[in-house]
């Protein structure tokens, strides 16, 4: 791989763009064609809006992940379709999406409305929606307006995808981490005397002495530390070492003053992998750890045995439940925002960011797409929020005297029962159209899960004993506070562009990880340094500059595009 | 073609009901050691279905833990019931039942035809036609050429999409060819002398002595028709009421995974709701839905099965 | 017994049919035949063959969605990138490896199965163990390596334990992460999962020797064995022989999916096969023209694998597939 591959790459990018110059091409007579079309169409909704008609009409939808379809008489979507005449045809995808989208877009097959992706972004797939969202959708104009320039494609500047996620609105209520962190039971920091846990040494001599003093949990050997690094699920070994120099979750990067450079083979990441070798030595990491499939893992969790691990909260949150049923409260977790030295400031919770990725595009086969967009910006109206995420006032829930949103046990209920789902709650617009996230304009949180009366009335005693002695009102309180986020962050978002070297480099470094990394740990630690060496070499053999060079690029765009 | 068999006169694998020569212990010890031995396997073989049951009866929070084998620990009927919730996999069980009958039949009809001209042995295409044939199963062209024909052959969200492409297999024939060719080519030769052409031959002679062979068949056609999801997948996955059993339930599971793990939904700020979700978890859904997904299919076995493993009696075939 | 056979063999021999030149009385005599196949090859050609322009993609930058005038064309350079990979030799290797081994264990315990399986004399209980040992065929993979890899696992894993009990190991083996078990967990796991399945086909053969002949044979005194080796051997060769050749064509197609559940960092070495290295490197990368690479790849190796394994048999006076 030398330069001739670069050439290649670069002409492909060449290719790329040029491509999409035609593309913004067509796009461009879209649009016009959209507008006349659109003019005519506001020209008829305002004569109808007189006589108080709504015209039915069909979007098909494409969702680019899994999903279920609602009831024929979903009640939400019955109330969309009386109001404002809409019905959504969704088609939801099982399978592979890689496959799925290669015929999509080598047929040029598409529905009207499509998830965000890059592949059908860099096909032509969408229409640019700058024009569409001036002139006719006010709501979402608002809604989006602080964002506007991060929601434009980097390779031509057009916005194509509504962001589903990231955009907030008021206060920003959070009681729940779902992010990266270094887990502990919650029974050895009763069982300690509630330390104060800052660095990566207290936090194993913890779990060392916990082991020590209890052999096994309920008859099962104790396991002191897991690292689950099974299919994509590759965090838990490779991400750490950023963490713990107090940086942000960029990926497979750190980014100081502007500069990426991938973290695998740096010193800093040799001493959290080297440490794991001295935990394994004392016995502290579970033996099949490295062999271990997803399922092993979450039983493993799942019967309280494991005294920590490095994962992202929403990935285990189904084992915390099983113990939570099992009535074992004091084996869930407390993530700690671990860092290697008491002078690094962490920086593990970020303030949450925009998710270009999977929001609503709209595709080039839309016969309207003036009525869509109108469509979606009449859902961004507050009245419709709170349908869409609360549901109807009464029956989904109640509205105190001081004007709070609550609701009953039974209405708690109901809302995570997923035959329930079905025909009560538009679910898939709740997830992929554009919403308000924060607080509304009467100060009730966007979501009955950060709505504070309602976290509250689901604390168990023990964790309100455990906050009680830290002083903390959640457990997000264990985590600093987080800094604006850097113009450019975060960097796990750069489209690193199909087919590119860059790409490919990327899968490479990611084989790598994953076979020396394990070795490494494992190995005698007299070993280690060997094992180590072995694995930078065979990091120095990949073009690795290909991959940062094109991350790098990103970053100085989005620094020169997004900065206000 | 056949030249090196021992060719049957008469197509009857009866059942040898007679014991077999008294010399000794011998048998006795084979047949314990055979007892033995098909206890074991039959023990190794059930369980995975067994525990797949197991799995699917228990609750789904409780089955994370692991440790379900025969018994489920927490007895529950949620998993079935998250199954059947939606309404769309009736239909779809009937679009699977129609295109699994269709598929079947058409396949034994024309793959035996073809079988049956590719054993001829004084066929002037023979050769050549059986080159084509064979060598369809050593390569495929890929996804997106095999989309662009279905497309421009209007094919897309229609029926026959399951049909159509599917009618012929190039190993289920070399199968019927290399069974037609144990069959005696006396009988072959005297219908001819009786003036009986191809066609009828094949139809009154070949196809009613291939019962066997074509039980096979049909319950391989039958079970991959049954099973396929890829076509539904790829050709009408935009069209709910073209859906079927095995698209349905692998949608249902699909969502079930994506509703536990999903980083993006889980991204936004106090996702507590989802992972209620895990009442059913992946793990039992995915138990559920193979359950149901094999009982009906697994219900036509016996019917086919007592041809191959009891034998037919097909009394006099010679004419 | 077995010259009576062999003499019944040599009888039975047929004349190997000249070659004829086609001419029109010929395919007039023959109409019937060419009516009754000649659709079937059109529709063969359509739907098999029309689709192989596709491969032109191999030689492409593929990218979907752009006309084909617009595609770049590259050449030899996606052969070159899936040939020159430093994983491609061990890649190779190890599909080649694990096909062999499927193979050759699922075509033993198949044929063994029907044999046993014809020699129990109870139809219930013949019907009822043919039932459940294709049972496991129809559980997806990630059932059945979910219960493999729980049966392997040192905790509590049950080939541990009973490995344990029989004393044949001192402590608990990490099964999983050692390269050197991979490919047999690999064999073993379609030995278990299809073995009831392979069986079908043999006892359709079997169904089909003449009865008579068992009769001749035991009335020649051949007792249980000899049956099996002179009367239900010979009456499935032709079958055994078949699939043979065709599954020879098959051996890289070791598959991705168990492979892909069951391997982990630690013996990717040997768990990684071509299909697993074309998904990673071609379909997830949005690189279709890899993808198509590798399947052309695949291709000529399976032909000519099929074709020397159809020699072979030639050479050997055996059935052949061509």
């Amino acid at each position: 791989m030398g330069g001739k591959s670069k050439a290649r790459f670069k002409l492909s990018l060449i290719a790329l763009l040029a491509l999409s110059f035609t593309l913004s091409g067509c796009g461009g007579n879209n649009k016009t064609n959209s507008e006349s079309k659109g003019n005519t169409a506001t020209a008829t909704a305002a004569a109808n809006s007189d006589s108080s008609k709504v015209e039915p009409f069909d979007i098909s939808v494409f969702i680019g992940q899994a999903g279920q379809q609602p009831t024929p008489d979903n009640k939400i979507y019955k109330k969309i379709k009386d109001e404002l005449g809409a019905t959504f045809n969704y088609e939801y995808l099982a399978g592979d999406l890689n496959q799925k989208l290669g015929v999509m877009i080598a047929g040029q097959d598409y529905p009207d409305v499509m998830t965000g992706n890059t592949k059908l972004t860099a096909a032509g797939a969408y229409i640019p929606l700058e024009d569409l969202i001036e002139q006719h959708a006010p709501n979402l104009k608002a809604h989006y307006a602080d964002y506007w320039n991060m929601m434009k494609d980097p390779n031509d500047g057009h916005i194509y995808i509504l962001p589903n996620y990231g955009v907030y609105n008021g206060k920003v209520n959070s009681t729940y981490y779902s992010g990266p962190a270094f887990w502990i039971q919650k029974a050895i920091l009763k069982e300690f005397g509630y330390p104060k846990v800052k660095t990566l040494d207290e936090y194993f001599d913890l779990i060392a002495k916990y082991k020590e003093k209890y052999p096994t949990i309920d008859g099962s050997p104790t396991i002191g530390f897991e690292i689950l690094n099974n299919d994509w699920r590759n965090w838990g070994l490779f991400n750490a070492p950023q963490h713990l120099i107090g940086h942000p979750n960029d990926g497979g990067v750190v980014v100081k003053d502007g500069v990426a450079e991938i973290f695998a083979d740096k010193d800093y990441a040799k001493q959290y992998y080297q440490k794991l070798n001295e935990a394994n030595e004392l016995g502290l990491i579970d033996k099949e750890t490295f062999v271990q499939n997803y399922d092993q893992y979450m039983a493993k969790l799942s019967s309280g045995t494991v005294l920590g691990m490095f994962d992202q909260h929403w990935n285990f949150g189904a084992a915390e439940d099983s113990l939570k049923t099992q009535k074992k409260d004091e084996r869930t977790y407390v993530g700690l925002p671990l860092v290697f030295d008491t002078n690094t400031k962490d920086y593990y919770r970020d303030l949450p960011v925009l998710n270009l990725n999977n929001g609503f595009g709209i595709s080039v086969n839309a016969k309207d797409p003036v009525k869509i967009i109108k469509l979606l910006d009449a859902l961004m109206a507050e009245d419709w929020q709170k349908t869409l995420a609360w549901g109807i006032q009464g029956e989904d829930y109640e509205v105190n005297e001081k004007g709070r949103f609550i609701r009953t046990q039974e209405q708690r209920d109901n809302a995570v029962d997923s035959t329930w789902i079905l025909a009560n709650k538009a679910k898939t617009i709740v997830d992929f159209a554009p919403k308000l996230e924060g607080s509304y304009s009467d100060g009730n949180s966007t979501g009955a899960d950060s709505q504070i009366e309602e976290y509250q009335a689901g604390l168990k005693p023990y964790d309100k004993e455990i906050l009680d002695a830290y002083g903390f009102n959640s457990y997000v309180d264990f985590f600093s506070e987080p800094p604006a986020n850097p113009v450019y962050y975060p960097a796990w978002s750069i489209d690193l562009v199909e087919g590119s070297e860059a790409k490919v480099v990327n899968t490479k470094l990611n084989d790598l990880s994953t076979k020396f990394l394990p070795k490494a740990i494992l190995a005698e630690p007299a070993e280690f340094d060997s094992a180590w060496s072995e694995y930078v070499a065979q990091i120095g053999k990949v073009n690795v500059k290909a991959y940062e060079d094109k991350i790098n690029e990103q970053i100085k765009w989005r620094i020169d595009k997004w900065s206000k | 073609m056949g030249t090196e068999q021992v060719s049957p006169q008469k197509t009857a694998g009866i059942v040898m009901k007679k014991r077999i020569g008294s010399n000794g212990i011998e048998p006795v010890l084979f047949n314990t050691f055979n007892t033995i031995f098909m206890i074991i396997l039959v023990t190794v073989t059930l369980y995975p279905f067994l525990n797949t049951i197991a799995v699917s009866l228990n609750a789904g929070n409780d089955t994370i833990r692991g440790g379900i084998y025969l018994w489920p620990r927490q007895w529950t009927m949620q998993n079935y019931k998250a199954v059947f919730a939606s309404g769309t996999i009736y239909d779809a069980f009937w679009i699977s039942v129609a295109r699994t009958v269709i598929s079947t039949l058409l396949n034994i009809f024309l793959t035996t035809m073809l079988a049956y001209t590719l054993s001829r042995k004084e066929y002037v295409f023979r050769k050549s036609i059986t080159v084509i044939f064979v060598l369809t199963m050593y390569f495929s062209a890929g996804l997106i050429p095999g989309y662009f024909l279905i497309k421009q052959l209007h094919l897309l969200n229609t029926f026959w999409v399951y049909v159509i492409p599917s009618m012929l297999s190039a190993f289920n024939m070399i199968v019927i060819r290399t069974y037609i060719g144990t069959l005696p080519e006396s009988l072959i030769e005297s219908a001819k002398i009786d003036g009986a052409g191809d066609f009828k031959i094949f139809m009154r002679i070949i196809f009613p002595l291939c019962k066997p062979v074509l039980a096979t068949i049909a319950l391989f056609v039958a079970v991959g028709a049954w099973n396929s999801w890829f076509d539904a997948f790829l050709y009408t996955s935009s069209k709910q009421e073209l859906s079927t059993l095995q698209y349905e339930l692998m949608k249902l599971l699909s969502s079930t995974m994506n509703s536990n793990s999903n980083p993006n939904v889980a991204a936004g700020i106090g996702m507590k709701e989802n992972s209620a979700l895990s009442l059913v978890t992946p793990i039992s859904i995915r138990a559920a839905v193979t359950i149901v997904a094999s009982v009906p299919i697994l219900c036509v076995y016996p019917f086919l099965q007592k041809y191959f493993v009891v034998g037919l009696n097909v009394g006099s075939v010679k004419e | 017994m077995d010259e009576t056979l062999a003499r019944k063999k040599v009888v039975r021999h047929p004349k190997k049919p000249k070659k004829q030149p086609i001419t029109w009385s010929i395919i007039k005599s023959q109409n019937q035949l060419i009516w009754m196949s000649v659709p079937l090859l059109f529709y063969i050609i359509l739907f098999a063959y029309v689709p192989v322009w596709g491969w032109t993609m191999a030689f492409q930058n593929y990218r979907p969605g752009r006309p084909f005038s617009e595609q770049k064309w590259v050449g030899f350079d996606q052969f070159k990138f899936l040939l020159t990979d430093d994983n491609f030799l061990r890649v190779l290797r190890n599909t080649l490896a694990m096909g062999l081994i499927n193979m050759i264990l699922g075509f033993v315990t198949a044929i063994v199965l029907a044999l046993l399986l014809n020699e129990i004399r109870k139809v219930f209980w013949k019907r009822t163990v043919q039932t459940i040992s294709y049972l496991p065929h129809f559980l997806s993979w990630i059932i059945v390596t979910g219960i493999v890899a729980t049966s392997l696992s040192i905790n509590d894993g049950i080939i541990n334990i009973v490995l344990m009990k029989l004393h044949l190991i001192r402590e608990p083996i990490l099964w999983l992460s050692e390269g050197k078990y991979f490919w047999g967990i690999v064999g073993a796991s379609h030995v278990w999962k299809e073995v009831g399945w392979n069986t079908i086909i043999y006892l359709a053969a079997i169904a089909s020797i003449d009865p008579a002949l068992y009769e001749a044979a035991e009335i020649d005194g051949a007792n249980r064995y000899k049956k099996m080796a002179f009367v239900t051997l010979p009456g499935i060769k032709a079958t055994i022989v078949i699939l043979l050749i065709m599954s020879v064509g098959h051996v890289l197609e070791a598959g991705f999916e168990v492979q892909y559940l069951l391997g982990n960092g630690l013996v990717v070495d040997w768990s990684e096969t071509i299909d697993i290295f074309v998904l990673k490197y071609g379909i997830a990368q949005g690189n279709y023209s890899l993808a198509t690479a590798g399947g052309i790849f695949k291709t000529v190796v399976s032909i000519t694998l099929l074709l020397l394994a159809n020699w072979t048999a030639k050479r050997l006076g055996e059935e052949r597939l061509l």
